[in-house]
């Protein structure tokens, strides 16, 4: 299981990435993290809207509300282009990381 | 069928961001949960296990209540902070000097009678001074009510209720050893039963006055909350 300081700095990261495919509303998005990520990454709701409201102040993301087939209104979230730029260098952050404390912890890839 | 919107509502009572953001954030939240509830009805759970399941994807309405108040606000802290302590603590501080000095002017007057000398040096100013330790408990009660109303947590709700005599804890603890050590005046006269008994008339006793009437309408108004939200 993943600590809770990781899983915060990570947090973005996941947000950013799963919106790359498309646009989902809050509750999607948490489902699919958790699922893609077997369970590692789960967010409560007292981190995953302060969070996805905190990126769309930084117009990482943006949020528009839409009505479902169902009729039911949604709030959906997409990338914006700022997102999308952040995501690179994000995504080097850590894959720069993981792989210092791989070197770091000599664990092996297999 | 769960009410989802009301629940939420409930339990963010007194979220202190926009109005308009409020209601999105409440929709919104109760979205999620109305989602998370059908899918677990979907996996085969009874309704009472799939809301309290769904309920369980938030731990601490609070802690959900703050996290959203700093992400849709900046000025929110200085807001809340107002909205939780400061705003019932002059509140309280204003009700009870306006109590005091109304008492004074147009309740009962200071006994003036046959007291043994030497006893009871307070007796004669009793009837003023009991008249007000009366009614502080409702002041208190006033506080607690108006900083919980605002989402206080325990600290801010009870720092509010006995602000009053904050003012009076000061002069005890930082006043009056200054004076005994400037003053020889005060010094020569100042004794050991009168400072206790100052403090026990200006602080402990009104503390515990305005604590009466806090811990009760602290606690009573937390059971409501949850009452309320468990029949939403």
């Amino acid at each position: 299981m993943i600590g809770t300081g990781i899983k915060k700095g990570t947090a973005e990261l996941a947000i950013l990435s799963v919106l790359q495919d498309g646009p989902l509303h809050g509750y999607e998005l948490s489902r699919r993290i958790e699922a893609q990520t077997k369970g590692s990454l789960s967010f409560s709701l007292a981190a995953l809207y302060p969070m996805l409201y905190r990126m769309e102040q930084r117009r990482w993301i943006r949020g528009t509300w839409e009505t479902s087939s169902n009729g039911r209104r949604r709030r959906c979230y997409r990338l914006t282009p700022q997102g999308k730029k952040k995501l690179q260098p994000l995504r080097a952050e850590w894959l720069e990381l993981f792989s210092a404390l791989r070197r770091l912890t000599k664990v092996s890839n297999a | 069928m769960h009410d989802w919107r009301l629940l939420v509502q409930q339990r963010l009572a007194g979220l202190l961001i926009e109005d308009g953001e409020a209601t999105q954030v409440v929709e919104e939240l109760a979205g999620h949960l109305e989602e998370s509830y059908q899918s677990l009805l979907r996996d085969g759970l009874s309704e009472e296990i799939a809301a309290r399941r769904a309920l369980e994807r938030v731990n601490d309405w609070q802690d959900l209540k703050r996290k959203l108040e700093s992400s849709r606000n900046k000025e929110t802290i200085v807001n809340k902070r107002v909205a939780q302590f400061w705003f019932p603590a002059f509140v309280t501080l204003a009700l009870s000097m306006v109590l005091l000095a109304v008492i004074q002017i147009f309740g009962p007057s200071p006994w003036i009678g046959p007291m043994p000398a030497g006893r009871l040096r307070m007796a004669p100013v009793l009837p003023v001074y009991v008249s007000w330790l009366i009614f502080l408990p409702f002041i208190g009660a006033l506080a607690a009510y108006l900083s919980r109303r605002a989402g206080g947590r325990t600290l801010a709700v009870f720092s509010s209720v006995v602000f009053p005599v904050f003012p009076y804890v000061a002069f005890f603890v930082i006043g009056l050893p200054l004076a005994l050590i400037l003053d020889d005046h005060v010094a020569r006269n100042l004794t050991l039963p009168m400072f206790f008994m100052g403090l026990c008339a200006w602080v402990i006793f009104p503390a515990a006055a305005l604590l009466a009437g806090g811990v009760p309408a602290h606690y009573f108004s937390g059971r409501l909350d949850a009452r309320t939200t468990s029949d939403g």
